[in-house]
C-alpha cells in the first residue's frame, strides 16, 4: 500500500515538474513476450476535446497478438478503461493485420510492434493544468506454437491544457503514422453476391482504380461470413477488383445471410473499410484476370517490355506464312517485282502496306482496349466471335479468290489487266492489302504471341500500344524489305505469263481460307445459318462472275450496263442473306459442340468449367484443359497431331487423367478469365493440373504427342 | 382469403423446413484408437447422441474448461446416454501431444469422463472435421447429423471467472437434442488456440 503511493506521489511528482505539459506514460508492463504501455499523440488535451491514446504493444520475434476478428482461432486484444467522471474512450483503431498461417488455419494478427490508438475525450469542465491518470486494463492472447492469455494495467497521466497541447515529441509522428495508415471508409462502392460455394465480393472506387491489387485481401469483421483460409482469388477491373471468397456459416451453414459484409480491403497501395450489400458486381470490378506478379510462375514467355516487344516482332514476322495470309502477300511482292524497275513507286507501296498494317493493327488494339475497358471479358481474336464479321470475312475471302482466279477486276480499267496496278491504284491496294491481312491474320495467333500479347493487354495502354505497335512492324517487316532492299527485288523473276499462272494457282489457299471460315461459321450458328451463307457465297461468286464479263465486254466496246447492275445487286443480296443467316445464329448447344468435336475415338473431351477442374482435382484425378476455338488453327492442328492419337489416349487412361475442352468460338467471360488467369488473352492455351493438387504446368502452343504424353505422366505422378 | 393464400399459408411451416434439411450436415465417419489402445469409430455409436471435444491440455482455455465446467458436462451427458469423445489431435512435437499413457495421466489428474479420448496425432479426425480450436464441440445427433458446431460458450475468453455468465452452449444443444426439439443455436464461431496441426 505504501508503495503504491508513493509510486503514485512519485509519478504526480514527475507530471508536475514537466510544467509545458507532457504526457507521461506509466511504466512500461512487460510480460517476458510484450512490452505493453499507453502512448499518447498530443502532449495535453484541452477541455471539451478529443486526443489519440494508444496502446503500443512491442512482441518478441516469432509471436502474435489478434486483430478484431482473430480468424479461426485465438482471441482479439481489449480494453477496459477506467476514466475519470465524464472522460470517455471511444472505439479501437486497429491497423490492418497480417495473416499467420497454421497448417489449415489462418489467423489476422500482429507481430513485431503494433499501435492501437484509441480516441480520448475530456469533457468541458475539465479543470485546466490538473493531470488526469487514464487507466486501462489490456487483455490479449499471445501465441507463438503455443498461446498464452496475458493482462496489463497500464496508466497514461495526461495532463490539461487551455488550447492546442501540440504533438507529442516523442510518440506523436508515430501515431499518427498509424492513424493515417489505418483503414478508414474512402468512398469505396462494395457489393457482395452469394453464388454457389463461392462468395463474390466487388469493390470500386478512388484509390482502387489503377492500384497494384497483388496480394489484395479482404479481411472480415465477422467471423462467420468466409472461411479464412481460403484462397481469396483476385480478378483486376477498370474500376477495382472482384475477391472470390469461400463462404462461410452466415452464408452456407445454416446461418442468416448478413444484409452487409463489413470489413477492410487491403492492397500494397493502402487497406480500406468497405460495407458491402448485396447486389449484381458491376462489369468495371473485373473481367481482367489477376494480377501479374501472383501468377508469375505461371506466364513464361512474357519477360518484360523488351522481352514483349521482341517477342511481338517475331509473333509479326511469323503471321506472315499463315494460310490465310501468305497468298495475299506472295501476290502483292510478285506484282512489286514488276515495278522493279521503278524504285521510287516500289518503295511508295511498301511504306503504304506499312502504314495499312499499322493503321489496322493499332484500330483493333484500340477498340480491344476500349472494349475491354468497358468491362466486357474479350481477347485477341474477339472480332472473330462473331458471326457476322466471320460471314463477312467468308465471302470477302471468296471474292479475293475469285478475283485471283481472274473472274474479275479490281481498280484496275480492262487494258490494264495482266499487267499490275496502275501508281495510284497500287497504293490504295497496298493499304488495304495491309488492312486485309491484318484482319485475317488476327486469330492466327502464332507461338510467339500469346506471352506478349498477355502481357500487352494487362499493360496501360500505351505500353499495350507499344507491343502492338511492333507486332505490326514485324508483321509488315518482309514486305517493306523487299521493296527497299534493291537486291532482294532482284533476287524475284522477272515479271511475265508466269505471274498469272502463279497468282491463279495462289487462288487455292484462298478458297480454302474461305472455306475454313465457312466452317467457323457452321460451329457458330449451326446448320440453317450455314444454308445461308453457302446460298450468299453462290450468289457472290455468280454476281463476280457477271462482274468480270461486264468488264469484258466494256473491253471489247460492247454495253455492259445490265450485267454490271445485276452483278452488284447479286452482290447486295448475297451480303443481305449472309447477315440474316448471321444474325439468326442458332448455335449448337455446348453439350452437340462438344460431342461433335470429340478429337478421337479413344481419348473424349468432357466439356470444361473452373468447378469441374476443382472437382476433379478434388478427387485426385490429373486433368489436361484445351482452351480451343473453332477459328484458331493452331488449335485444330494440335488437336488433330498431339491429342487425337491412340497413344495419348492410353496414357490418359493409364494415369486416369481427364481431357476437358473450353471452347471459346463464341464469347464466353468464364473461359475469357480462366485464360486471364494464365496472362492470356487467346487460344491456344494448354493447362495440365497434377493430381496431387499442385501448381498447374502450362504446355507449349505447338503440342507433338511425346510432350502430351510427357506431362500427363508427370501430373500424375 | 383465397384458396391460393390458404395453400401458401399450409405451405410455409413446410418451406421454413427446407433450409434445416439443406443444412443438415452429415458427421463424417472416422476411425482412431483410444488412450486404452481400441480402436473406435464414429459407427458404433449410432443410435446415440455423441459429443466430439477437441483438447490440448495446454491450451489456456481448455483449462479454464477443465476447472470443473467440462468434467461436470461430461458426466452430465454421460448420465443421460451420451457418448463423449474427447480427441487430442496435436501433432507429436507440438503442444498437447498425447501417447497412451500421456492422455491417462492427465485424465487421472483432471478426472475427466469422457466415454473415450482418442488419440489423434496424425491430425485425421482434426482434418475430418476441420476442427480449429481447442476446445472445439460437435454434437451430433441418433441419426448422424451434426445439430451443433463450435465454441463451448458464447464467452470467448480464457478467464475462469467468466464461466459463471456465460451460456453453455453445448448443454443447450443436448438438451434441445433430448427434448427432441431442433437445436436453437446451431453454431457459435469456436474459440481458442489453435488446434496444433503437423504442418503448422
Amino acid at each position: 500500500m505504501f508503495l503504491k503511493r508513493a509510486v503514485l506521489a512519485l509519478q504526480a511528482l514527475l507530471a508536475a515538474t514537466l510544467l509545458a505539459g507532457a504526457a507521461l506514460a506509466g511504466p512500461v508492463v512487460n510480460s517476458g513476450h510484450i512490452e505493453s504501455e499507453l502512448v499518447a499523440q498530443e502532449s495535453g488535451i484541452a477541455p471539451g476535446g478529443t486526443i489519440y491514446v494508444a496502446l503500443r504493444q512491442k512482441i518478441i520475434p516469432g509471436w502474435h497478438t489478434y486483430w478484431r476478428n482473430p480468424g479461426d482461432a485465438g482471441e482479439a486484444t481489449k480494453i477496459a478503461w477506467t476514466l475519470p467522471q465524464g472522460w470517455s474512450a471511444g472505439d479501437m483503431v486497429w491497423p490492418t493485420p497480417q495473416k499467420a498461417k497454421l497448417g489449415p488455419l489462418l489467423d489476422y494478427a500482429y507481430e513485431g510492434e503494433v499501435f492501437i490508438p484509441v480516441p480520448i475525450s475530456a469533457p468541458a469542465d475539465a479543470p485546466v493544468g490538473a493531470t488526469i491518470s487514464l487507466n486501462a486494463a489490456v487483455q490479449y492472447l499471445v501465441c507463438e506454437q503455443v498461446c498464452v492469455p496475458e493482462d496489463a494495467k497500464l496508466t497514461l497521466l495526461l495532463p490539461v491544457v487551455a488550447g492546442a497541447a501540440g504533438a507529442d515529441p516523442r510518440w506523436g509522428p508515430v501515431v499518427a503514422d498509424v492513424l493515417a495508415k489505418a483503414p478508414k471508409p474512402a468512398g469505396l462502392k462494395a457489393v457482395f453476391k452469394l453464388d454457389g460455394q463461392s462468395l463474390k465480393l466487388a469493390v470500386t472506387g478512388g484509390p482502387l482504380k489503377g492500384a497494384d491489387m497483388a496480394g489484395a485481401y479482404f479481411f472480415p469483421y465477422s467471423p462467420k461470413v468466409i472461411e479464412h483460409a481460403a484462397e481469396q482469388v483476385i480478378d483486376r477491373g477498370p474500376e477495382g477488383l472482384t475477391l472470390t471468397l469461400k463462404p462461410g456459416y452466415d452464408f452456407v451453414g445454416g446461418g442468416t445471410p448478413p444484409a452487409e459484409l463489413q470489413g477492410v480491403i487491403a492492397t500494397k497501395a493502402g487497406a480500406w473499410e468497405v460495407t458491402a450489400t448485396a447486389g449484381e458486381p458491376p462489369a468495371a470490378a473485373g473481367g481482367l484476370g489477376a494480377p501479374a506478379a501472383e501468377t508469375a510462375p505461371a506466364t513464361g514467355t512474357s519477360g518484360g517490355l523488351v522481352g514483349a516487344l521482341v517477342f511481338a516482332f517475331l509473333g509479326g514476322l511469323i503471321l506472315n506464312l499463315m494460310p490465310c495470309v501468305f497468298p495475299v502477300l506472295s501476290m502483292k511482292a510478285a506484282s512489286l517485282a514488276g515495278h522493279a524497275h521503278d524504285a521510287g513507286k516500289t518503295r511508295l507501296q511498301g511504306l503504304v502496306f506499312l502504314l495499312g498494317v499499322v493503321a489496322t493493327f493499332l484500330a483493333l488494339a484500340g477498340l480491344l482496349l476500349a472494349v475491354r475497358a468497358g468491362g466486357a471479358a474479350v481477347g485477341w481474336g474477339f472480332q472473330l466471335q462473331s458471326p457476322v464479321v466471320i460471314a463477312g470475312l467468308a465471302l470477302l475471302m471468296l471474292l479475293v479468290a475469285l478475283n485471283m482466279s481472274g473472274v474479275f477486276e479490281i481498280g484496275t480499267s480492262v487494258q490494264n489487266v495482266g499487267s499490275g496496278a496502275s501508281a495510284q491504284g497500287g497504293a490504295t491496294g497496298a493499304f488495304f492489302t495491309g488492312a486485309l491481312a491484318v484482319v485475317v491474320a488476327a486469330p492466327c495467333t502464332a507461338p510467339f504471341m500469346a506471352g506478349a500479347l498477355g502481357y500487352a493487354l494487362t499493360q496501360p495502354a500505351v505500353i499495350s500500344l507499344a507491343v502492338f505497335l511492333a507486332l505490326a512492324l514485324g508483321f509488315a517487316a518482309p514486305f517493306v524489305a523487299v521493296a527497299f532492299i534493291p537486291g532482294l527485288l532482284k533476287l524475284l523473276p522477272r515479271p511475265g505469263a508466269w505471274m498469272d499462272v502463279l497468282k491463279k494457282g495462289l487462288a487455292f489457299p484462298m478458297y480454302g481460307a474461305a472455306l475454313w471460315l465457312v466452317w467457323v461459321f457452321a460451329q457458330q450458328s449451326g446448320p440453317l445459318s450455314l444454308a445461308h451463307l453457302l446460298a450468299a457465297g453462290v450468289l457472290a461468286a455468280f454476281g463476280a462472275w457477271l462482274y468480270g464479263l461486264g468488264q469484258e465486254r466494256r473491253a471489247s466496246g460492247k454495253p455492259a450496263l445490265v450485267s454490271i447492275l445485276v452483278a452488284l445487286l447479286s452482290l447486295g443480296l448475297a451480303i443481305a442473306i449472309a447477315t440474316v443467316g448471321a444474325l439468326h445464329a442458332a448455335p449448337p448447344t455446348a453439350a452437340a459442340t462438344s460431342a461433335e468435336t470429340s478429337t478421337g475415338p479413344g481419348l473424349a473431351a468432357e466439356v470444361w468449367s473452373p468447378e469441374k477442374v476443382k472437382e476433379l482435382q478434388a478427387a485426385g484425378r490429373p486433368v489436361l484443359v484445351d482452351f480451343t476455338a473453332a477459328w484458331c488453327v493452331t488449335c485444330q492442328v494440335n488437336e488433330k497431331v498431339a491429342l487425337s492419337g491412340s497413344k495419348v489416349a492410353d496414357a490418359f487412361k493409364a494415369q486416369n487423367a481427364v481431357y476437358l475442352k473450353a471452347d471459346w468460338t463464341n464469347r464466353d467471360p468464364v473461359i475469357a478469365k480462366a485464360l486471364a488467369q494464365f496472362n492470356r488473352v487467346g487460344v491456344p492455351l494448354y493447362v495440365v493440373y497434377p493430381k496431387n493438387g499442385g501448381q498447374p504446368v502450362i504446355l507449349p502452343q505447338l503440342l507433338t504427342e511425346g510432350l502430351v504424353i510427357e506431362a500427363i505422366e508427370k501430373a500424375g505422378q | 382469403m383465397s384458396i391460393t393464400r390458404r395453400l401458401v399459408a399450409a405451405g410455409l411451416p413446410l418451406t421454413a423446413l427446407v433450409p434445416t434439411l439443406a443444412h443438415a450436415k452429415p458427421a463424417p465417419e472416422f476411425t482412431a484408437v483410444d488412450a486404452d489402445g481400441k480402436t473406435r469409430s464414429l459407427s458404433e455409436f449410432r443410435g446415440k447422441t455423441v459429443v466430439l471435444e477437441w483438447v490440448n491440455e495446454g491450451c489456456p482455455y481448455v483449462k479454464k474448461h477443465y476447472s470443473g465446467n467440462m468434467q461436470g458436462l461430461q458426466q452430465a451427458a454421460r448420465a443421460d446416454g451420451v457418448v463423449w469423445l474427447t480427441i487430442a489431435s496435436s501433432a507429436p512435437g507440438k503442444q498437447g501431444y498425447f501417447d497412451a499413457p500421456a492422455a491417462k495421466t492427465w485424465m487421472e489428474a483432471k478426472g475427466a469422463r469422457p466415454t473415450a479420448l482418442l488419440l489423434d496425432g496424425d491430425n485425421k479426425v482434426a482434418t475430418l472435421y476441420k476442427a480449429k480450436t481447442t476446445p472445439h464441440m460437435f454434437v451430433i445427433d441418433k441419426t448422424g447429423a451434426v445439430v451443433y458446431e463450435g465454441a463451448i460458450d458464447n464467452i470467448p475468453t480464457s478467464k475462469v471467472e467468466d464461466l459463471g455468465k456465460a451460456k453453455n452452449l453445448v448443454a443447450a444443444a443436448l438438451a434441445d437434442v433430448k427434448a427432441g426439439r431442433k437445436v436453437a443455436t446451431p453454431f457459435e464461431t469456436p474459440y481458442g488456440c489453435s488446434v496444433k496441426y503437423k504442418d503448422a
